[in-house]
């Protein structure tokens, strides 16, 4: 088991919280928020899981020209007591990746909490607000954060032909082995999976703020938030068509299967552009 | 990794039956069929958290109940005769490169269920399968087997309506068995079991097809029987092999009227007269597999 856990450093903790996130899951929303905490808080690695067993090694992915390498890396912030876990997904082994996740919480850093961050399509427009909730490893944990209004007393069971998230397998091995953990989902709009929706950054982190008592300085976020809207004002403004379908959005009206397509498309298009030019 | 028993019986001489699903599910179908008709008892299982992801959460007012895993497991029966060790996978432990079990993994599978079947003293070891044959959906599929042992050869020749896989009319004597259903046998050889494998023949047009293909395993199913010396008085692949035939029928309706004129060729001359889809129409049936059908998406 240490042979795949590579540590740089021992960094001291009291009883830390542990958040992950994965940087290619859903809207790549955990790769985002974990990247924030790392850089704000100024987090340092001390813990590598040897890529070898879990990630098919005969070659590299590029993206934007740059060679891509699956990393999993642990970072802390002794100042925040806090150990932040980001990673590619693994491709095999996963109940022997998600505990080795387990015990560098449990065993090396004697985590108190464990929260992982995921983002879920919602099918509602962005102009309508839609709340975070949460799914927890036993009841004492979902009562421990009752105040965060996370619940929503739901009931589910995976379809057939459907699979777990790999945080919900990472939530259940940490409920086996009693490490109080959440998960938490995050509502993103089917038209910004493709983007980046910084709503949903600040969402996600201002649960983490007020859990951990982080002081997060919001203004970057805020800023890329208020650059978006203006941007979907504009294309709304400039498509007759595009602000149609998001109105019927907004008046909770079922999309058909093209427009759903269209609105997708047309979104990605508009908002990549005015990236790509700055 | 490992095998949990929940028993230890004593059995007489037993003779194993494998079963992972695979094309038509055919195999499974016919192993999970005999195990329910003869009631076998449950022996065991094969932990899953190294072979599979899995596939299925509980969460019951927000609370992660429970997470379920692809089944893998084992079933017992004294029978007059010889008695039975069953084995049954939900899955085979693939990669998400394919859907048939290969590598290390496969392997490793393999000989956790050859374990059992040593500790237990098996003679022999069955899977079954589909042999994807040239043949109409309205013909009887025959049955296609294959051995580990030269000595059994003269055996499977002796049951009605099972051939051996190098008398299948144009294959010569090469073939191969893709996934578990296969490696196993194979496995089996290297230590020391008795092999076979019998698969039940599926058109060519229909192998891509998301559905089972009962008639097949209905025809694995009578060898077994008679391989094994078991009565099955009501087989109870009649009622699924009905459903599915109207399914095959809605479908096959959907074909283009030239591929189906092409096809219906087939019911009026002799298996070895008969010539296999062209390279157009299997790339049309590819390309169109899925207009048949609804597939649920994943979360």
């Amino acid at each position: 088991m240490t042979e795949l856990l590579k540590f740089s450093a021992q960094p001291k903790l009291r009883k830390p919280t542990l958040v992950i996130g994965w940087e290619s899951d859903t809207a790549r929303l955990g790769g985002k928020v974990t990247d924030f905490l790392i850089k704000t808080l100024d987090a340092q690695p001390f813990c590598d899981i040897d890529p070898v067993e879990f990630f098919p090694l005969g070659g590299v992915t590029i993206e934007n020209d740059i060679v891509q390498f699956p990393q999993s890396t642990f970072y802390a912030s002794r100042e925040h007591n806090l150990v932040i876990f980001r990673s590619a997904m693994p491709r095999y082994e996963w109940h022997k990746f998600l505990n080795l996740v387990v015990d560098v919480a449990l065993i090396y850093c004697h985590v108190k909490e464990m929260y992982s961050i995921g983002g879920i399509m919602t099918l509602i427009a962005h102009t309508i607000s839609s709340d975070s909730w949460a799914t927890f490893s036993s009841p004492q944990i979902k009562k421990t954060l009752s105040a965060y209004k996370l619940s929503r007393d739901m009931d589910f069971e995976t379809p057939p032909a459907s699979r777990p998230t790999l945080n919900s397998y990472l939530l259940w091995i940490a409920k086996k082995r009693e490490l109080p953990a959440a998960n938490l989902w995050v509502p993103i709009t089917f038209y910004l999976m493709t983007v980046d929706d910084p709503n949903a950054h600040k969402k996600a982190l201002e649960f983490l703020d007020n859990r951990l008592d982080l002081s997060l300085d919001y203004t970057g976020i805020d800023a890329n938030i208020k650059k978006q809207n203006e941007k979907l004002i504009r294309l709304r403004q400039s498509s007759e068509e595009v602000d149609g379908v998001i109105k019927k959005l907004e008046r909770n009206q079922r999309l058909s299967e093209e427009e759903h397509e269209y609105l997708v498309k047309t979104v990605d298009d508009y908002l990549r552009r005015g990236k790509n030019q700055g | 990794m490992g095998i949990v028993l929940h028993k230890e019986p004593e059995l007489h001489n037993p003779e194993m039956i494998v079963g992972w699903p695979g094309i038509g599910n055919v195999g499974i179908i016919t192993v999970e069929t005999l195990r329910q008709a003869l009631q076998a008892e449950e022996l065991g299982e094969i932990e899953p958290w190294d072979f599979f992801y899995p596939n299925k959460v509980v969460i019951k007012a927000d609370i992660l109940i429970d997470m379920g895993f692809p089944g893998s497991k084992f079933y017992f029966k004294r029978m007059p005769k010889h008695d039975l060790l069953f084995f049954i996978g939900e899955e085979q432990p693939a990669t998400r490169e394919s859907a048939y079990a290969e590598g290390k993994r496969a392997y490793e599978m393999a000989n956790l269920v050859l374990d059992v079947a040593q500790k237990f003293s098996c003679r022999r070891i069955f899977t079954s399968g589909a042999a994807i044959a040239i043949t109409h959906h309205t013909a009887q599929p025959r049955v296609w087997a294959v051995t580990n042992q030269k000595g059994l050869l003269s055996e499977l020749r002796s049951f009605d309506n099972t051939i051996l896989m190098s008398e299948v009319e144009g294959r010569g004597n090469q073939g191969s068995i893709t996934g578990l259903n296969g490696l196993l046998i194979g496995a089996a050889k290297r230590r020391g079991f008795d092999g076979i494998c019998l698969m039940g023949e599926i058109p060519d047009y229909l192998s891509r097809m998301p559905f089972p293909y009962p008639k097949a395993s209905k025809a694995v199913l009578n060898t077994l029987a008679k391989i094994l010396s078991i009565g099955i008085t009501h087989n109870p692949l009649e009622d699924m092999i009905l459903q599915m035939e109207a399914v095959v029928d809605n479908v096959y309706q959907q074909f283009p009227p030239e591929i189906r004129e092409r096809l219906e060729q087939r019911k009026f001359t002799t298996q070895a007269k008969q010539e296999a889809i062209s390279e157009e129409d299997e790339q049309w049936f590819k390309e169109h597999i899925d207009e048949f059908f609804n597939k649920d998406k994943g979360v």
